[in-house]
């Protein structure tokens, strides 16, 4: 077990002429024993990241850290780490047996009887001991799953690298082996970095998570900080479903004027705000509010455009009149609303967003109601 | 073809689809004879069986005549005592020729060799093929012209590889002895040299096929997925344990299907042997049974002798076809 340290990492590929950056400048520190999450949208860097540590791709500039080893130049055998590939990537001829064997034999000196019971051990920790001598091809998506994570354990590595290992299971097997692949990794105790790009994988599963974007590091921070204070409006856009309401808007002293609305701003987010001319006002679906009366600069008249009943919650598309913008809200699953139907939306001032109109930075985030709850991590 | 062997199959798997139980059985006025017949072979053989005949049947008949019916005429022909201009006689069949065979040292040695040049060309080519194929598959530079280099021999015909190794091996001038010369060692008297000759073929076949093997595993080493290699990296293995233990296992079915052209190419390496001399006597030392069977038809009019061995060639090469052919069966690829 180490700490891993990634010191302003970059890749850059050669297409052709061209040079395509991959990861620019990505730092981060992964205490030991730490879960952390890499999140982004497909092509952000995520994998070429993971697959760097691992010493699958070399490093173009920057410095990896495992403990006090730096190991940018180490071949990925001597780098003591294990990786999950999305792929599982099990070796189709061989047992799994052999295959969670095959990297003890090449990396260790282990005589056989302590390879055989590490692996038989290892099996039982995963629920498999049945399929010992089966073969990759024999075994449902959901066991070569666990078989792969039971090859990646019995190694003991220092660190784990997890590359979408849930992305081909399906979505209710998916859930089951979110909790326990991070009961797991709780229990051993290995600094884990894992790749995803499904946020509630990383809004779940992670101690941080770190937010990548066209290769550029966004935020590292824990599920909730990320959620309730992003550093950005991509991290604002990324994290939560449905997605947060942005809404461009110009700054006039005091107050924000957009297409659709105009929003006057109390006193200490103005002073956060003031300086920027364009902004961006972001607010969470579920801290929309419908309310009966229009009372005050925070209620604005819709019609409701769509309803999607979910059971527990409605998420209702709203529109403001003579205009294209839309505002989502979710709302009580029993809340009784109608398409066409003409509502009044509150945007409360305590659940905005302000954001920097030309480079995203948050000017301001909404104030966390209760600071306990919040703050406390999702372990 | 098809029809039948998918019969067969059914016949010996016993998994005949079987029917919901509620299918309308249409009212038809009692068949004729011929709907009758048809009806029959139709159950037999599947139901276009009667439709499809004169698309297959023609060629059915042309391969069942020429081909397997010369096969059984040879066999006929290896049972009587048939030589020189005379007719053959078909009423005293025995395996005298066989005996004969058995106990005659040549058809022995040439036995041993035809055994020898089958093993060790088929291990060379195979051990090549694979070596040419990792290298061409790490993303190198220039790859589809190497790939197309070390193809380029296949497309010769046997005859123009004779040759050309003929000037090759050449005693006095060819380029493997000055080559050798350079290094100190040689000459060689390559092709008439009784103990060196056979695996100087052995060589220049090689050289003819291991781009063909290598074709074959380049295919099985590109349905290997990238993740295999990187797994067994991560995995703490070797280049060198991560090919044998990972990849090389995988190309078992390359191996499998290169291995059989290659063994069957080489129980007909008289081609290439016939060119090499331009006549039926190959060099001292490398003559196999294929050489030895047109000699003694051929050459010596021993029709019924010649016809023995050629059974016997038969019977080899079938007993390296069969398993194939049971092996693909089974896995339901014929």
């Amino acid at each position: 077990m180490a700490e891993l340290e990634l010191d302003a990492l970059t890749k850059v590929f050669q297409d052709g002429d061209d040079e395509v950056v991959a990861v620019d400048d990505v730092s981060v520190e992964i205490d030991d024993g730490e879960f952390l999450v890499v999140v982004g949208p497909s092509g952000c860097g995520k994998s070429t990241t993971l697959r760097m540590v691992a010493g699958l791709e070399s490093v173009t500039s920057g410095r990896i850290r495992l403990g006090d080893r730096i190991i940018n130049e180490e071949r990925p055998q001597n780098r003591d780490i294990a990786m999950v590939f999305q792929s599982y990537a099990l070796y189709p001829h061989m047992t799994v047996r052999e295959n969670m064997s095959f990297g003890l034999e090449e990396s260790t000196e282990m005589p056989d009887d302590e390879v055989r019971e590490r692996v038989e051990d290892t099996a039982g920790l995963m629920g498999i001991e049945g399929l010992l001598d089966r073969r990759p091809t024999e075994l449902s998506g959901g066991q070569q799953q666990r078989v792969a994570l039971g090859r990646a354990i019995v190694r003991d590595p220092e660190v784990f690298l997890m590359d979408e290992p849930l992305s081909n299971l399906d979505a209710k097997l998916r859930s089951q082996m979110r909790t326990e692949l991070q009961r797991l990794q709780e229990d051993l105790g290995v600094t884990t970095m894992y790749v995803t790009h499904d946020q509630t994988e990383a809004m779940t599963m992670g101690d941080r998570i770190a937010i990548l974007d066209g290769g550029r590091l966004q935020q590292v921070a824990t599920p909730l900080e990320c959620y309730h204070e992003p550093a950005n409006q991509f991290v604002a856009g990324f994290v939560g479903e449905p997605s947060m309401n942005f809404f461009e808007m110009r700054y006039e002293e005091g107050r924000l004027v957009g297409d659709a609305f105009e929003y006057p701003l109390p006193a200490e987010i103005d002073e956060a705000v003031a300086g920027a001319t364009d902004v961006v006002l972001g607010i969470r679906p579920e801290a929309v509010e419908l309310v009966g009366e229009r009372d005050g600069g925070h209620d604005f008249p819709v019609v409701v455009d769509v309803v999607e009943p979910m059971g527990n919650e409605n998420t209702v598309y709203l529109e403001f009149e003579d205009t294209a913008e839309t505002l989502v809200a979710t709302t009580d699953g029993m809340l009784r609303i109608t398409e066409d139907e003409r509502v009044t939306a509150r945007i409360p001032e305590d659940a905005i967003h302000v954001f920097d109109g030309t480079t995203g930075e948050a000017l301001h985030n909404r104030t966390v109601v209760d600071e306990e709850v919040a703050s406390v991590p999702t372990e | 073809m098809r029809d039948i062997l998918r019969t067969v199959r059914r016949r010996l798997t016993h998994d005949d689809p079987s029917t919901d139980g509620g299918t309308i059985t249409e009212q038809r006025p009692s068949p004729g004879a011929t709907q009758r017949v048809r009806d029959r072979l139709g159950d037999r053989f599947g139901s276009d069986f009667v439709e499809s005949l004169p698309f297959w049947l023609p060629t059915f008949l042309l391969m069942g005549l020429f081909v397997y019916g010369a096969i059984i005429w040879n066999l006929l022909i290896s049972l009587t005592d048939y030589q020189g201009f005379v007719q053959p006689d078909y009423t005293n069949l025995d395996l005298e020729m066989y005996a004969q065979a058995f106990t005659d040292s040549s058809v022995v040695s040439a036995s041993v060799n035809t055994f020898l040049l089958l093993i060790a060309f088929t291990l060379a080519t195979l051990a090549v093929g694979l070596g040419l194929a990792i290298l061409v598959d790490r993303h190198i530079r220039f790859e589809n012209t190497f790939r197309t280099i070390y193809l380029l021999p296949m497309s010769l015909s046997f005859v123009v590889t004779a040759q050309f190794w003929l000037w090759m091996y050449n005693f006095n001038n060819g380029v493997v002895n000055i080559l050798l010369g350079v290094v100190g060692l040689g000459p060689v008297d390559w092709l008439g040299n009784q103990s060196v000759v056979l695996w100087a073929v052995v060589f220049a076949l090689m050289w003819q096929f291991s781009g063909y093997a290598m074709v074959v595993y380049l295919a099985g080493l590109r349905a290997i997925p990238t993740e295999h290699y990187e797994a067994a990296k991560v995995d703490g293995a070797s280049t060198l344990k991560m090919y044998w233990r990972v990849i090389v296992p995988q190309l078992k079915g390359s191996t499998i299907s290169a291995s059989v052209v290659l063994m069957v190419f080489a129980l007909k390496a008289f081609d290439f042997l016939y060119s090499l001399v331009s006549g039926y006597r190959p060099p001292a030392g490398s003559d196999i049974l294929a050489t030895k069977m047109v000699r003694e038809a051929y050459s010596n009019l021993n029709w019924a002798y010649g016809s023995a061995i050629a059974i016997m060639l038969f019977a080899m090469a079938l007993s390296i076809i069969g398993p194939y052919l049971v092996y693909q069966f089974r896995r339901g690829n014929l």
